[in-house]
């Protein structure tokens, strides 16, 4: 952040003419004003209701019926803390913690890698055609999760898959099924989710990076740095803020992953071994009809979020206060 | 500027008015056109038949959604609840225990308190029929399965899904087996035999068949519910109350279906292709698998996934004999605004005449044992399954059939076994312990 800061000076190419003009600061319009005062609230009602109803009530309903014994068509009664306590004794949940965290690292970390090298890449003063280069990298994210789910799942596929098929031409490699092994079948996940957002991610390190001032760079290369050293030490501690944001908003997603799981197979697989926090959340209520259990499976999972929370917290004032001695 | 703006303003004002126009008349339209949306899955309801009906009914339209059977479940479920577009509901017979149980009866029409109107009287569907006045068309225990325990009628029988074996002849020839339908079904009166055909099979298999994954039956898990449906009981033992005793720890008969599974699981027979999977359709076309245990409502399925294969399967009993998989129930939920149309169109839908129809295009085996002396259905040959009697193999099978308790978490368990079966098949789990982490994942169905 210091650094951008630094870059005052940074007005090294020539205004154009038609952009003078908007130099002069305009009095703010009277309607405005009153948008403000008075129709200001009304104005963002809207979507304070539709929080209310559809984000604060059911989270507070569902705080309650966590303490119930909850079958929609059968008979609900009072169950204390019970479920709570079910649920530190149910391997099933440590498993889909396990899983949930095992598929986060595996996706995220590449995917970190990755988005950086590409932009990186895009950034090059030489590069042809860079609007293409952009707009196609955010497809992926734009497809159905399903589809690639689909897609994904036939390229993994056990007998005819083409990585095994690849994977077959080496001689001593067995075909490697995806489902069915743990790390294999989270790795297919983990490729499915990196795949969907590593362009995502590029982006917002491309423009994290097109706002590091080319003095520096200049400056650097003066010194004699070599593009890697410039890299090292020029664009990646400039990096620093978009990559603890990155990772936040990378753990919060990974704590999601739902519809990649659910595509392979409904129940997690045979060993539940891609099971994940919000599946296991899901087919407690949907399909064991135990709404009251997938409620308190929600709050241990609120609970997980903010115990991460404070500790990206910690960490990123950790570092932020070392990048300001 | 202005000129345009009064110009979009009037073909805006037109708009709105057209669709005004729209919204009001279409409501006086729908008066006297009633719209019956019944959820189902699968081949329940037929469009054949439902052209048929819409021919006699004009002013009756009928919109079936499929769902998958799990998903559907569960959108019954919430629909209970909330209330819902739908008239009609199709639930398998795994889900019957669920429905009969408690006060979800309530979720669906007792169908004792309908009757039929006058608008089948010359469709064969006499008028003034209560659910009571139809019973006695249909297999006993099979009707049963449509009455809650508090005696509300829920659902009316489809079909009874009789399972029977369907092979390759051509690839029976091929291994050197006999492909005739007597002599096939003498090569297994036992599982056991039938297992040992099945390795015989596969011994015959070239290397680069077998590296191809294929195999004497389509899927070896398959066997665990045939062999558990032969039995009398399944995982609940009915002892007078609604809810049963669970004795799926206990009941020899599951322990036998798991342990043959597992016998057939070593020994290597299957295809390891799921039913119902991409890579089973697929393989029904490559020559996967020889064997599929067939109850009659797959074969129209097999016609349409594999037409290529016409005239080269055949049918034989199963090993023991008697089996049965899933069948169908229509029921009525209680919060439908056309309870009479859909009661007419169901007693004219599920009367023998329709379901021999049904029967005939599409495999699907009626419920309705008034029919099983008919030489309509008893004298009925299949070309592509060779010629076989289809009508005399599945009644012969279905008589066989004894009534089987279906408990309220019936579907579940089987799809607990089924996950057990699963890391048998894939070397996770030896046997024994993922049948103790079954046990163990099934007692955790019953906490909270």
């Amino acid at each position: 952040m210091t650094l951008i800061k630094e870059g005052k000076g940074r007005q090294k190419a020539p205004l154009t003419p038609w952009k003078q003009k908007s130099t002069k600061v305009k009095k703010p319009l009277p309607g405005v004003a009153s948008l403000n005062g008075r129709w200001g609230y009304p104005a963002i009602a809207p979507f304070f209701i539709i929080f209310l109803i559809f984000g604060v009530a059911p989270v507070v309903y569902s705080v309650y019926i966590a303490f119930f014994k909850w079958d929609p068509l059968g008979t609900s009664e009072f169950n204390g803390i019970n479920n709570f306590i079910f649920l530190i004794q149910d391997s099933d949940f440590w498993l889909a913690l396990r899983n949930t965290f095992s598929i986060w690292a595996l996706s995220t970390f590449p995917q970190m890698m990755m988005a950086i090298s590409l932009a990186a890449i895009l950034r090059n003063k030489r590069l042809k055609g860079k609007s293409f280069w952009r707009t196609i990298l955010l497809v992926p994210n734009i497809t159905s999760v399903i589809a690639i789910t689909i897609v994904f799942q036939q390229l993994f596929g056990r007998d005819y898959g083409l990585i095994n098929g690849i994977l077959g031409l080496i001689p001593g490699v067995d075909h490697i099924d995806f489902i069915e092994g743990i790390i294999p079948s989270h790795i297919q996940i983990a490729t499915m989710i990196t795949w969907r957002w590593v362009g995502y991610n590029t982006l917002i390190f491309l423009a994290s990076m097109l706002a590091i001032p080319d003095e520096l760079y200049e400056s650097a290369s003066v010194d004699g740095a070599t593009k890697w050293q410039q890299f090292k030490y020029v664009t990646l501690p400039s990096l620093k803020n978009t990559i603890t944001f990155v990772l936040i908003v990378g753990t919060i997603g990974g704590l999601q992953v739902f519809a990649e799981p659910q595509q392979l197979a409904p129940d997690g697989g045979s060993t539940k071994q891609f099971l994940t926090l919000t599946l296991f959340l899901y087919n407690q209520a949907f399909l064991n009809n135990k709404y009251g259990y997938a409620a308190a499976i929600g709050i241990a999972i609120t609970f997980i979020v903010l115990i991460i929370s404070a500790v990206n917290f910690v960490i990123t004032r950790k570092i932020s206060g070392e990048g300001s001695r | 500027m202005s000129k345009l703006t009064t110009k979009n303003a009037l073909l805006g004002a037109i708009v709105a008015l057209a669709i005004s126009a729209g919204l009001l008349t279409a409501p006086a339209k729908a008066a006297d056109q009633i719209t019956l949306t019944i959820w189902t899955f699968g081949e329940v309801i037929q469009p054949g038949l439902q052209r048929e009906y819409q021919k006699l009914h004009p002013e009756i339209k009928i919109v079936p959604i499929k769902n998958d059977v799990d998903p559907l479940h569960q959108k019954t479920i919430l629909s209970c609840q909330t209330g819902g577009p739908a008239d009609i509901i199709a639930f398998e017979v795994p889900y019957s225990g669920y429905w009969r149980t408690g006060n979800r009866p309530s979720c669906f029409q007792d169908l004792r308190k309908m009757t039929t109107s006058s608008a089948n009287a010359d469709a064969g569907v006499a008028a003034g029929l209560t659910a009571n006045d139809i019973k006695k068309n249909y297999l006993p225990w099979r009707w049963e399965q449509g009455v809650a325990f508090n005696d509300n009628v829920i659902g009316i029988p489809t079909d009874v899904g009789g399972l029977q074996v369907a092979y390759r002849s051509d690839l029976f020839k091929k291994a050197g087996l006999p492909t005739d339908r007597a002599a096939v079904s003498k090569l297994w009166p036992t599982w056991d035999a039938f297992i040992a055909t099945g390795q015989k099979y596969v011994s015959k298999l070239t290397p680069a068949e077998k590296k191809a994954g294929k195999g004497f039956i389509d899927d070896a898990g398959s066997i665990y519910a045939a062999v558990m449906n032969q039995g009398t009981v399944k995982y609940y033992q009915p002892d007078g109350t609604d809810a049963g005793k669970l004795v799926y720890k206990t009941n020899p008969q599951i322990k036998k279906a798991w342990d043959t599974t597992v016998k057939a699981l070593n020994a290597g027979i299957g295809a390891r292709l799921g039913q119902f999977t991409s890579d089973w359709n697929i393989g029904m076309n490559k020559c996967a698998m020889a064997t599929i245990l067939a109850p009659a409502w797959m074969l129209d399925y097999i016609k349409k996934q594999a037409p290529d294969t016409k005239g080269k399967w055949d049918i034989a009993d199963l090993p023991v004999g008697g089996g049965n998989q899933g069948g169908t129930e229509l029921g009525i939920p209680a919060y439908s605004k056309n309870k009479q149309a859909a009661y007419d169109f169901l007693t004219w839908y599920l009367a023998p005449e329709q379901q021999l129809k049904v029967f005939k295009t599409y495999g699907l085996f009626p419920s309705t044992s008034v029919l099983y002396d008919d030489a309509a259905l008893l004298d009925y040959k299949d070309e592509f399954f060779s010629n076989a009697p289809v009508g005399q193999i599945y009644t012969k099978g279905v008589l066989k059939l004894k009534p089987i308790f279906e408990g309220e978490l019936q579907r579940k368990i089987d799809s607990t076994f089924g996950a057990g079966l699963g890391r048998v098949a894939s070397k996770k789990m030896t046997s024994e312990k993922s049948y103790a982490l079954v046990l163990s994942d099934i007692d955790k169905l019953f906490k909270n």
